[in-house]
C-alpha cells in the first residue's frame, strides 16, 4: 500500500468514562496512537462515583483507579480534558477532527496535584461529583484519584456586578474574600482597581447591585456596604508596594477622584506624577462637594494619604490658568498633562432677584460648609433643584437648624437623587413640593425675604426620557424665606484653556476622544467632570484609570487603542451578560441593613449617619453572593501555588487532529427526577437518586460512609427504592428500560444494610425483576435472603409527613389492596439517557439517533454508527451496565484496529533508553531525595531533618529534598544527581508507588540503571496524612520508614524480566457466530486463525434462529458469514474435530485436535486462544414436553413458525410458559433472551394470524433496554400476558373431550384473584440455555474457570469481562452466558480485540518481580502448586522439586508465603531484604 | 371454577380499543399505579381500576358492562394523568359507559342522570370559583350548602342542550 492510501494510525476516542479508557488501552496497546477527548478534567465518568459494583459488590473506585493510572501512563493515549469534539471531517481511514479545548486555568505540566490551592479559594460550588450533597471550590479536582492528577478551575462570564462597574472592580473577588474573613486582601483586590474603597463604599451609588443577579430571587447584595467594610476592616496592615522609579514626569490639574486616580495609577508605574490644586484642600469635590455627614474627612484624607505614599506630589493653592498655563507645565519638563478640573460652576436660575443677599448656590454653600468658611444659614431656607446637590444642601442647611423647603419641578419619579438619600432627608424634616418651579426672587432691601413660585404639570417627555414640565397658567403663589439656595446643575470652568490649543464642546466640556481622553492636544488627556459634565465619583475614578492607561502608553510610544475593546464595549454599553443558571432552590435570605445614627442624633450634627456593617453583617451578607462568575479571581490561588501553576489568562484554543477511526462513548446522564413533580424530588431533601445514594454510601462521599439522611443527618430505619424513574414511562418520552436500576437497587440495598446492620428495613418498589444479566439472578436472590423486601408495585407520589421528614407510601399490594407503609428516605431508581450535550454534538457530527436520543446502530452491529468508520460504545447507544460497556469498548477498539490495520504502528511513540548498566557487583551508592509534596509532607514532616538523617544512613551518598519530587524539573535532577554522584540505587520518599513508582522507575532507566533498582517510602499517606496533629512524632515515623527503605535498597538487585517470542496465529474454538466473528476481525487483520467445530457444520445456535427482534434477517447473516469464514485466506476451519490436549502459555500455545472421522490428531501452534464454545437449548421434562407433540420449546416453535405449519399458525388459542427450567434452585440463573425469543415469536404469529389469542405466562418480563419496545407492541397486538410466581406454577393437563386431548393449562389469575384455565391448541415453552459438555475439560486445558451454572468465568466480571485470569485466553459468545446475537457479536469483536494486543507483539515480557525456588531446600511438598493461581508453578516428579514458569508467573507472592521450607521466594521481596526492612525498623533511633 | 377463557369474548379488548378514548387499553402492563392513586378506591376497595382492565383484556365483557363498577369513576384524571402507559383510564371508562348503554346494559335515563350529576358538580365549582374571585382570591372560605342551594334554585345546571 502506498503511503498516501494508508490509513492514519490514530484513533479519536471521545468520552473519558470506563468505556473510553478501556478502548483507548485496548487501541494503545494494539499500535495505534490514541486522543482521548474528555468534556471534564478528568477521565472515569460515571463510574468514579459510584460506591460498589454489582454483583460482586467490589469498590468501584479500586477497580477503576488502577485503569486511570494505566491510561495517564501509556505513552500512546493522550489525554484532552475540558474538550469537546466540534467537527469530524474525512472518510474512514482519514479524518480530521476539529476539538475545542476549554481552558483550564492550570498548566497540566506544572501542577502536582498537591491542593494548597484549594485551602484558599473562597468560592464554594456544588460538587458535582458528589450530586450536590457536598460543597467543592471554585478551584478544584473531581476526586482525589482523578487523572490528570491536576487542579482545574471553573469560571463562567464575568458576573454582572463587575461588568457593571464602570471601574470594572472585582466585586465577586472581595465579597468572597470578605466571606472568608480576608479583608485585607479584599481590600487589595479592591485597589488593584480603584485608590478611594473608602470613599467609593459610602458614596458610590452602586450600579452594581442594581444588577446583582440575587436581586432575581429576593435583594441584591449590599456590595457597596461590604465594599466600605472590606476599607474599614482591611486598611489595618496594609503594605507600599515596591515599584521601580521611572524618571518621566507627569502633571495633573485638579485633585478630585479623576486627577487623583490617574496620579495613583501612574505612581504605581513608576511615574513621577505632580498634582496641582486650586483650592486649599485636596480631594476636589469629594472634599468640598460631600457634606461631612455622608463621607467623613478622616476617610478621605486617609485615603489621600495612600496616593501621597506612592510618591505623588501635590501642590494646593495652585491655579492653572493663573499661576501656570498649560504650555509653561510642557516647559517646566512635564512629558503629558491630565486635566480633572471637575465642574465647580454653577447654573444659575435666570430669574429676578437672583443676586440677591441670602441666594447662595448649592454647590459654593456646600463648599463652604466643608471648608468651615463661616457661612450664615436663614430660618427659612429655600432649595431648588431635585439632585444630589440639592439634597445634600437641604439636609446640611437642616443640621444647621433651618427650616427648609425644596422645590422641583417635576415629580418624585423623575426626582435624579439617590432615593434613600430623598426619603433620608425627609425623614429628618425636609419638605419638597414637587411640580414647582420659582419665577422670582422677592427682595427687601436687597435681600431675599420669599419666592414667587408656580405650580408645573408634566407634558410630553424631553430628550432625557422624562417628562417636561409645563407651567399651569395662573397658579402663581408666594412662599416666606430668607435662604435661597439653587442647585440646578453645574459645568466646568474651562476658560483658562482660551489659547492653549485644548478644544471645548458647546456645552463648555473639554473634547476628548471617548477612548482614549486624549484633548485635541497631543499629550494632553482629560476626564472626569470637566469632560462629562457633573457625574458621580467612580465615573471620575474611571476616567482617571482609563487615562492613566492612555499615559503610559503615550509615554511608552505605545498604540493607545489595541485591545481595550472590553473598556470599549462597556463604554457604549454593548457588553453584557449572562450569568451561569443558579440555584433555584437557593433559599431566599434577608439582605442585612446598613446600620445608622438615630434620628435625633443625626440632624444634630455631622456625624456619619451610616456606621457601617459589623464582622457579623458583612459575613451574613457576603455568604449570600450566588457566585454567579464561579471563580471569583481574587487570584489568591496564584499566592497558594508554589509550583506556578496556575494562569487565569488562559483562552480557549482549537485543535486539529488527523485520526483514521473515531469511538464515541459520551456515556449517559441520569434521568431528571424533578420532570415527574409528584414524586417530590428536589421538594424533600430526603428524595433522593440512586446515584445521590452511590455518594451518600461512599467512604469517600459527602456523609463519609456513614449512612444517614440529607435533612436530619439521623440514620434511617426505613428506605423504600422506587424503580423505573424515567424508564418504562410513556408519560415523560422515556418508553425504553434503562436495564440496570433493578440491579443497582438490589445493590444499593445491601451495601444500605450493611450500614446499618440488623436494623435497616430496604424495601424495593419494581413492576418486572429484571435482574437478566450474568450472576444477577443469584444477586437477586441473595438480597431476598438478606431480607430486603420486594414489592410489586408502582408508587404514585411521595408526600412528606409535615416536617418529620417521613413519608407515608401509599399502593397497591400483590392481593389488590391499597396499603401504605411509611420510610424514612426515598430513593428513586434514576433511568439512563444521553446528555442534551450529547445529542448536540451528535447531530452536529450527523449522527443518526433514535427517538430518545441514543445512537442508533447498525442491525447486528451494536457498535456501529451511522457514519462509516466512527464507532459507538457505552451507554449512547443503549443502557447498558458496565461490563456490557467494557465489551463493546474493545469491540469497537477491536473494528478500529481491523479498518486501520495497514497503519498500525506508524503513529505510536516507542522510548528509547540507553544499554543497562550492570551494578549488581557495585558496592551500593544510594541517592534518597524527599519530598516536601508542597506543605502536605512538609507542613508536618520536618522533610530538612530527614534529609539531614537519611545522609547519616549506610551506603547513601546522596540526599536532598525537593518542594515536588515528581516535578518534571525534579527528574532532570534526579538525573543529573545519579550521573554526578555515580548513584546505583534511588530511593524516593514521598507518596504512593501506587500512582508514582513507575514515574521514578522510567527516570532512573533513562540514565541505564534497572528500573528494579528504585525503591519508595510512603511518607506523605501513610505518614504526614495520618499523623498530621503529631509533627514530631511524624518526623520520627518518616525517618524509620526512609531507614527501612534505604536497608532493603542496599540489598536490591537488577532484576531481568523473561522475554517471551509470540507466535501471530490464533486458535478459535467453536464455529457459531461469536467464533466466526472473532475469527474474522482476526483474520482481517492480517493473522493466521485456526477455526475449530465439533459439528460438520458451521453456525452453532443462529442455525436455528429465523429472524431478530426488529425483523433483521438471520439466516442471510449467516450464510454470509460462513461464507466469508470459509472463503478468507487466513483463516483454517476444522470441522468435526475437537480438542484432545492444549499446553503452553500466551504467545506459545499448542493445541492438539482430533477429527472424528479420521481419528488422526494435529497439533496447532498458536499464540492466542480464544473459546467460542457456544450453548445449547435445555429440553425439559415437564407440561407433557416430549410427550405431546403440541408441546414445544421456543426455538422448536420458531422453526415450526418459520415452515409455515398450518397447525400452528391456523391455531386460536396458543400458551407460552416462561421460565421453564431456570430461575430455580437447580439452574438459579435468567436465560436473558427468552422473554424477548417469547414475544417474537408471539408477534410472528400475530402478524400471520392477528385474531390468534395468545397467552404469555411469565414471571418477570425481561425486555431491558430498547426491547421493551416490542413488549410495548406485543401487548398493542393483544397478546395478553399473566404474571404467575414461581411457588405457584401454572398446571398442564390433558383431558378427553369428543375424543380428542385437550390440552389444558391453569394458572392463578393474580390481578384479579380467581385462577383462569384455557384449552390450548400449541404451548411453547421458554427454556434456558445450557453450556455444552466439553466446557469443563475445556477448561481443563487452558487452566481456565468455570462459574457454579459451568458458563466459563471471566478474569473480572466488571473489568475483563472477555479476558481470562490465565493470559492469552479469550471468552466470547454463549459460552461465557446467555445473550442475543449481537450482544455475541460484539463479545466476539471484543475477544479479538483483546487477542490482537497479543498477537501485534513480538515479544513479550514477563514481570520481573517472579517466584524463585531454591532447590536445595525445596521439599516438593506442592503447596505452592495447590496455591498458584495462575497455574505457574508445578512439582518436577523425577527430581521433587517445584519449578516456575515464569512466563506464568504474576509475582502475587502466595507461594513464598506459604512455602514451609522458605525454598520459594518473590524477587524484589527476598527474604533478606525485607529482613533487613524489619531489623532497620526495630533499630533504635 | 376458574375463569374459562375459552368461553369469554376475546374480541371485547379490540371492541374497546375502537371506541373513542378506548385506545391504548391493551397497553396496560398491570403496574396498579391507576388503582393505588384512586380516590374511589380509597373509598371502596373493591373498587380496582386494574382489575376492570385486566377483565377487558380478558374478554369479560358481559360482567364488565353489566358491572356497577363502571359507573363509580369519578372522572379526576388522576390515574390518568400520570399512568406510565398512557392508558387513559378515565377516557376508557367512558367508552365501557358508552359501550353499556349500547348494549342494553343500562337504561338511558341513567345515562342522563350521571351526566346531570356530572354537570351539578362543575356547576358547582364554577360557582365556587366565582365567590372566590368575588371575594378578591383572599383565601375566603365558601359554604358549599350555600353554593348548591342557589345552584338547584337557579336550575342553571341542568344542560343546557336538553331546551
Amino acid at each position: 500500500m502506498k503511503t498516501k492510501d494508508r490509513p492514519i494510525g490514530a484513533v479519536l476516542v471521545v468520552g473519558g468514562g470506563i468505556g473510553g479508557i478501556q478502548a483507548a488501552l485496548d487501541l494503545a496497546e494494539s499500535g495505534y496512537y490514541v486522543y482521548l477527548v474528555e468534556q471534564s478534567p478528568s477521565i472515569g465518568g460515571v463510574m468514579a462515583q459510584l460506591d460498589k459494583t454489582f454483583p460482586t459488590n467490589d469498590c468501584s473506585m479500586c477497580i477503576l483507579a488502577p485503569k486511570l493510572v494505566e491510561c495517564g501512563r501509556d505513552l500512546n493515549i493522550e489525554v484532552i480534558t475540558c474538550s469537546e469534539v466540534l467537527d469530524i471531517q474525512g472518510k474512514p481511514g482519514n479524518f480530521k477532527v476539529l476539538v475545542k479545548k476549554h481552558p483550564r486555568y492550570i498548566d497540566l505540566d506544572k501542577c502536582t496535584g498537591c491542593g494548597e490551592c484549594v485551602d484558599v479559594c473562597p468560592v464554594e460550588r456544588p460538587s458535582e461529583f458528589d450530586q450536590g450533597l457536598a460543597q467543592r471550590k471554585a478551584i478544584f479536582r473531581p476526586f482525589p484519584q482523578a487523572y490528570p492528577n491536576a487542579f482545574a478551575i471553573e469560571k463562567e462570564e464575568r458576573p454582572p456586578c463587575g461588568l457593571t462597574c464602570p471601574a470594572g472592580v472585582n466585586v465577586q473577588g472581595y465579597v468572597a474574600l470578605v466571606s472568608k474573613k480576608k479583608y485585607q486582601e479584599a481590600l487589595n483586590l479592591i485597589k488593584e482597581s480603584v485608590p478611594f474603597p473608602g470613599v467609593l463604599g459610602r458614596i458610590c451609588p452602586a450600579l452594581c447591585e442594581q444588577r446583582c443577579y440575587r436581586g432575581t430571587i429576593d435583594e441584591p447584595i449590599s456590595i457597596r456596604a461590604l465594599k466600605r467594610f472590606a476599607a474599614d476592616y482591611g486598611k489595618r496592615e496594609e503594605s507600599i508596594p515596591e515599584v521601580k522609579a521611572r524618571k518621566e514626569k507627569v502633571a495633573i490639574i485638579g485633585s478630585g477622584p479623576a486627577g487623583l486616580t490617574t496620579a495613583y495609577f501612574l505612581a504605581k508605574e513608576g511615574y513621577k506624577v505632580t498634582v496641582f490644586e486650586a483650592l486649599p484642600v485636596v480631594g476636589g469635590m469629594l472634599y468640598v462637594g460631600i457634606p461631612e455627614y455622608r463621607l467623613p474627612k478622616n476617610i478621605l484624607e486617609e485615603e489621600i494619604e495612600g496616593v501621597k505614599r506612592l510618591g505623588v506630589e501635590i501642590k494646593t493653592n495652585t491655579s492653572i490658568g493663573r499661576d501656570l498655563k498649560i504650555d509653561g507645565l510642557f516647559r517646566q519638563g512635564y512629558k503629558t498633562v491630565f486635566i480633572g478640573i471637575g465642574a465647580h460652576r454653577s447654573r444659575k436660575l435666570n430669574i429676578a432677584g437672583e443676586d440677591a443677599d441670602g441666594v447662595i448656590q448649592g454647590i459654593d454653600f456646600l463648599r463652604q460648609v466643608n471648608l468651615n468658611k463661616g457661612v450664615k444659614t436663614g430660618k427659612k431656607v429655600a432649595v431648588t433643584g431635585g439632585g444630589d446637590v440639592a439634597i445634600d444642601a437641604a439636609r446640611v442647611a437642616i443640621r444647621r437648624g433651618s427650616d427648609v423647603t425644596v422645590l422641583y419641578r417635576r415629580s418624585r419619579v423623575e426626582m435624579p437623587a439617590r432615593e434613600e438619600e430623598v426619603a433620608q432627608a425627609q425623614l429628618e424634616g425636609v419638605k419638597i413640593k414637587f411640580l414647582v418651579t420659582p419665577i422670582k426672587v422677592l427682595t427687601q432691601n436687597g435681600k431675599v425675604r420669599g419666592l414667587r413660585c408656580i405650580r408645573m404639570k408634566l407634558g410630553a417627555p424631553d430628550v432625557s426620557g422624562r417628562r417636561r414640565p409645563i407651567p399651569v397658567e395662573g397658579s402663581e403663589f408666594d412662599l416666606e424665606v430668607d435662604t435661597l439656595i439653587p442647585a440646578i446643575g453645574q459645568a466646568p470652568d474651562t476658560s483658562f484653556l482660551g489659547d492653549s490649543g485644548i478644544k471645548v464642546t458647546e456645552r463648555g466640556t473639554v473634547e476628548v476622544d471617548a477612548l482614549t481622553l486624549e484633548t485635541s492636544r497631543k499629550g494632553v488627556f482629560a476626564g472626569g467632570d470637566c469632560q462629562t459634565g457633573p457625574g458621580v465619583a467612580i465615573e471620575a475614578i474611571t476616567a482617571g484609570k482609563r487615562a492613566a492607561e492612555s499615559i503610559i502608553r503615550y509615554l511608552k510610544g505605545q498604540d493607545l487603542r489595541r485591545g481595550r475593546e472590553l473598556e470599549e464595549e462597556k463604554l457604549n454599553g454593548s457588553r453584557t451578560t449572562t450569568p451561569s443558571p443558579f440555584p433555584l432552590w437557593e433559599k431566599r435570605k434577608p439582605r442585612q441593613k446598613m446600620p445608622i445614627l438615630p434620628l435625633k442624633k443625626r440632624i444634630s450634627g455631622f456625624d456619619e449617619i451610616e456606621t457601617g456593617f459589623s464582622e457579623d453583617n458583612a459575613l451574613k451578607e457576603a455568604s449570600r453572593c450566588l457566585d454567579c462568575g464561579v471563580c471569583s479571581e481574587c487570584l489568591q490561588c496564584i499566592e497558594a501555588c508554589k509550583a506556578e501553576a496556575i494562569d487565569h489568562t488562559m483562552e480557549e484554543e482549537m485543535a486539529e487532529l488527523e485520526v483514521g477511526a473515531v469511538i464515541l462513548c459520551p456515556g449517559f446522564e441520569e434521568f431528571d427526577a424533578s420532570l415527574i413533580p409528584q414524586l417530590g424530588y428536589r421538594k424533600y431533601p430526603n428524595v433522593v437518586t440512586s446515584i445521590e445514594f452511590e455518594r451518600m454510601l461512599s467512604a469517600s462521599g459527602p456523609y463519609q460512609g456513614t449512612l444517614v439522611r440529607p435533612s436530619d443527618k439521623k440514620p434511617p430505619k426505613k428506605i423504600a427504592w422506587l424503580q423505573c424513574v424515567g424508564s418504562r414511562d410513556a408519560s415523560c418520552n422515556c418508553d425504553y428500560c434503562s436495564s440496570v436500576c433493578c440491579t443497582y437497587a438490589i445493590k444499593e440495598a445491601i451495601v444500605a444494610k450493611e450500614h446499618v446492620p440488623h436494623e435497616l428495613e430496604a424495601t424495593i418498589f419494581f413492576m418486572d425483576m429484571r435482574t437478566q444479566g450474568k450472576g444477577f439472578e443469584r444477586f437477586y436472590e441473595r438480597g431476598k435472603k438478606e431480607g430486603i423486601k420486594f414489592l410489586r408495585a408502582k408508587v404514585y407520589q411521595i408526600e412528606e409527613t409535615n416536617g418529620t421528614g417521613d413519608f407515608p407510601v401509599r399502593y397497591l399490594d400483590e392481593d389488590g389492596r391499597i396499603a401504605t407503609a411509611e420510610f424514612n428516605l426515598i430513593v428513586l431508581s434514576v433511568g439512563l439517557r444521553p446528555s442534551k450535550e450529547t445529542v448536540e454534538t451528535a447531530r452536529r457530527l450527523g449522527i443518526q439517533l433514535n427517538q430518545y436520543g441514543f445512537c442508533r446502530t447498525m442491525p447486528f452491529s451494536s457498535i456501529e454508527t451511522s457514519k462509516p468508520g466512527i464507532f459507538v460504545c457505552g451507554a449512547f447507544s443503549s443502557p447498558k451496565d458496565i461490563p456490557e460497556t467494557v465489551i463493546q469498548a474493545s469491540a469497537a477498539a477491536g473494528s478500529a484496529s481491523t479498518l486501520l490495520a495497514p497503519g498500525r504502528n506508524t503513529r505510536t511513540k516507542i522510548k528509547e533508553y540507553p544499554p543497562e548498566i550492570d551494578v549488581n557487583e557495585e558496592e551500593p551508592r544510594i541517592g534518597v531525595f524527599i519530598c516536601h509534596c508542597g506543605i502536605n509532607i512538609g507542613g508536618v514532616v520536618n522533610v530538612p531533618q530527614v534529609t539531614e538523617f537519611a545522609k547519616t544512613l549506610p551506603n547513601v551518598v546522596y540526599a536532598e529534598n525537593n518542594l515536588y519530587t515528581c516535578s518534571q524539573d525534579t527528574q532532570e535532577r534526579i538525573k543529573e544527581k545519579i550521573m554526578e554522584y555515580n548513584l546505583n540505587r534511588v530511593v524516593v520518599a514521598s507518596c504512593s508507588p501506587r500512582t508514582h513508582e513507575s514515574l521514578f522507575q522510567e527516570t532512573i532507566r533513562e540514565t541505564g540503571l534497572n528500573k528494579y533498582l528504585f525503591e519508595m517510602a510512603n511518607i506523605r499517606d501513610q505518614c504526614s496524612w495520618v499523623h498530621i496533629h503529631e509533627p514530631e512524632h511524624a518526623t520520627a515515623k518518616a525517618q524509620d520508614l526512609v531507614r527501612m527503605t534505604v536497608a532493603k535498597t542496599r540489598l536490591k538487585k537488577s532484576l531481568k524480566p523473561l522475554s517471551l517470542p509470540v507466535n501471530h496465529s490464533a486458535l478459535v474454538i467453536g464455529g457459531g457466530i461469536a467464533g466466526m466473528t472473532a475469527a474474522l476481525a482476526l483474520a482481517d487483520q492480517g493473522f493466521e486463525v485456526h477455526l475449530i467445530e465439533r459439528s460438520s457444520e458451521l453456525g452453532g445456535m443462529a442455525r436455528r434462529i429465523y429472524y431478530n427482534l426488529g425483523g433483521e434477517d438471520v439466516h442471510s447473516y449467516l450464510s454470509h458469514l460462513i461464507r466469508r469464514v470459509e472463503e478468507h485466506p487466513q483463516i483454517r476451519v476444522y470441522t468435526n474435530a475437537y480438542i484432545v490436549d492444549a499446553y503452553g502459555y500466551v504467545g506459545n500455545f499448542t493445541t492438539e485436535i482430533m477429527r472424528y472421522r479420521s481419528r488422526a490428531i494435529e497439533g496447532i501452534e498458536h499464540g492466542v486462544t480464544i473459546i467460542a464454545t457456544g450453548a445449547k437449548e435445555h429440553k425439559p421434562d415437564a407440561y407433557f414436553y416430549g410427550k405431546d407433540p403440541r408441546v414445544l420449546t421456543q426455538l422448536e416453535l420458531e422453526k415450526e413458525i418459520a415452515k409455515e405449519n398450518p397447525d400452528i399458525i391456523n391455531c386460536d388459542n396458543l400458551v407460552m410458559i416462561l421460565c421453564v427450567g431456570s430461575r430455580n434452585s437447580e439452574r438459579p440463573y435468567c436465560s436473558r433472551v427468552c422473554c424477548n425469543q417469547a414475544i417474537r415469536n408471539a408477534l410472528r404469529l400475530k402478524d400471520i394470524k392477528p385474531e390468534m389469542n395468545i397467552y404469555l405466562l411469565y414471571r418477570d418480563i425481561r425486555t431491558y433496554g430498547f426491547y421493551e419496545r416490542y413488549y410495548q407492541e406485543a401487548r398493542q397486538k393483544g397478546v395478553i400476558f399473566l404474571r404467575y410466581e414461581p411457588e405457584d406454577k401454572p398446571r398442564v393437563s390433558r383431558r378427553k373431550k369428543d375424543g380428542e386431548y385437550l390440552l389444558r393449562i391453569e394458572v392463578e389469575g393474580l390481578v384479579l384473584g380467581e385462577k383462569i384455565a384455557v384449552d390450548a391448541d400449541i404451548l411453547a415453552l421458554s427454556v434456558p440455555m445450557i453450556p455444552p459438555e466439553e466446557a469443563k475439560e475445556l477448561a481443563t486445558f487452558y487452566k481456565v474457570p468455570l462459574n457454579e451454572d459451568n458458563f466459563f468465568l471471566e478474569a473480572h466480571v466488571k473489568l475483563r469481562p472477555v479476558d481470562f485470569a490465565t493470559d492469552g485466553v479469550f471468552l466470547c459468545g454463549l459460552a461465557h452466558g446467555p445473550k442475543s446475537i449481537s450482544e455475541s457479536i460484539a463479545q466476539a469483536k471484543a475477544a479479538a480485540s483483546r487477542a490482537t494486543t497479543v498477537l501485534v507483539k513480538d515479544n513479550l515480557m514477563a514481570e520481573g518481580i517472579v517466584c524463585e525456588v531454591t532447590e536445595k531446600i525445596c521439599g516438593g511438598c506442592g503447596i505452592c502448586d495447590v496455591l498458584c493461581p495462575y497455574g505457574a508453578i508445578t512439582v518436577d516428579q523425577k527430581k521433587n522439586v517445584a519449578v516456575v514458569n515464569e512466563a506464568l508467573c504474576k509475582g502475587c507472592g502466595t507461594c513464598a508465603s506459604a512455602c514451609p521450607s522458605g525454598a520459594a521466594q518473590l524477587r524484589g521481596f527476598m527474604r533478606n531484604q525485607i529482613s533487613a526492612m524489619l531489623a532497620a525498623a526495630l533499630t533504635e533511633a | 371454577m376458574p375463569i374459562e377463557l375459552n368461553e369469554l369474548d376475546t374480541r371485547f379488548k379490540y371492541d374497546v380499543a375502537d371506541e373513542p378514548g378506548g385506545k391504548n387499553i391493551k397497553l396496560c402492563f398491570a403496574c396498579g399505579l391507576c388503582t393505588a392513586s384512586c380516590p374511589v378506591s380509597d373509598i371502596d376497595p373493591e373498587y380496582n381500576p386494574r382489575k376492570i382492565i385486566q377483565m377487558v383484556l380478558l374478554g369479560m365483557r358481559e360482567i364488565v358492562l353489566s358491572s356497577g363498577f363502571i359507573w363509580l369513576c369519578a372522572q379526576c384524571y388522576t390515574c390518568q394523568a400520570h399512568c406510565p402507559q398512557n392508558v387513559n383510564f378515565s377516557d376508557v371508562m367512558k367508552a365501557l359507559r358508552s359501550m353499556a348503554l349500547r348494549e342494553g346494559y343500562v337504561h338511558p335515563s341513567f345515562i342522563d342522570q350521571i351526566k346531570e350529576i356530572d354537570t351539578l358538580s362543575q356547576k358547582l365549582r364554577h360557582q365556587m370559583v366565582v365567590s372566590i374571585v368575588d371575594r378578591k382570591s383572599k383565601g375566603v372560605r365558601v359554604d358549599p350548602a350555600k353554593l348548591a342551594e342557589e345552584a338547584l334554585k337557579k336550575g342553571e345546571w341542568r344542560r343546557e342542550d336538553k331546551g
